[in-house]
């Protein structure tokens, strides 16, 4: 009788187990190596192209037009993960063109044809902490093995 | 055979001591984060004022600069959100473990 009180208590503690082990698994989504070197690659590209912001939009068009691609990619990619909106959210408000981070420095290259040398600097540093930003929430992210 | 009781003096004791060690490192680890934006932001500010009073910055520049900071603090306070999801997440797996151990302790 005694030993049957105990085993239920027991459950009851495995169940608790159960329900915090379950509600842990589904909060945030695990870290993701492709994600996380997409977004080292597409800072270094961005930071890179954007020092070139003092010369005349047309000679890199070609360049803006693929890096554009490249985060779309990266946002479509985030988006598409589970239990990602975090990340996703981050990623969309730096790639916005009404924004003020690299969607609005490369829309506004565009309109202008060339931009201040200060500016220029001032928003490479800007959008380089905004990459670090998803950088390092994705390496903050638990590695699905620490799961099993 | 051990208690029931046993078993939960042992779960509250391992408790305590996992909350101890594991509260005052995301403290300080939050507080360094944040003074270290503050900080950042203040330099920034200083540095933007100097290049719009010298013409090196437009008032346009400044403007669109500023509003870049906003975007960046709210991807911060975005990371920041996801940091502690993970660290409850991480909390939560050491309580799992806590309970495991101490009724590993306890019953066996």
């Amino acid at each position: 009788m005694k030993v049957n009180k105990i085993n239920l208590k027991l459950l009851s503690v495995l169940f608790v187990i159960s329900y915090l082990v379950f509600n842990s698994c589904t909060s945030i989504s695990v870290f993701s190596p492709e994600a996380y070197k997409q977004a080292v690659d597409l800072k270094v590209e961005s930071i890179e192209l954007m020092s070139f912001a003092t010369s005349p939009y047309d000679d890199y068009e070609e360049d803006v037009t693929h890096l554009k691609t490249e985060l779309t990619k990266a946002f479509e990619f985030s988006k598409g993960r589970p239990d990602n909106e975090i990340s996703a959210r981050q990623w969309e408000i730096l790639i916005d063109e009404k924004g003020n981070l690299l969607g609005g420095f490369l829309k506004r290259w565009e309109t202008e044809d060339t931009l201040s040398e200060m500016f220029v600097t001032e928003m490479q540093t800007l959008v380089s902490d905004a990459f670090d930003t998803i950088i390092g929430l994705e390496s903050g992210k638990i590695d699905p093995s620490e799961l099993k | 055979m051990p208690k029931f009781n046993d078993f939960v003096m042992t779960v509250k004791n391992d408790l305590l001591d996992f909350a101890k060690e594991n509260l005052d490192e995301y403290k300080d680890e939050i507080l360094k984060d944040g003074n270290a934006f503050i900080d950042k932001a203040k330099n920034d500010l200083t540095r933007w004022t100097d290049g719009l009073a010298a013409g090196a910055l437009s008032k346009t520049d400044f403007e669109f600069l500023l509003k870049g900071k906003k975007d960046l603090a709210e991807m911060e306070a975005l990371k920041q959100l996801g940091l502690s999801k993970i660290r409850i997440t991480k909390i939560t797996n050491g309580i799992i473990d806590v309970v495991i151990g101490s009724a590993i302790k306890t019953f066996l």
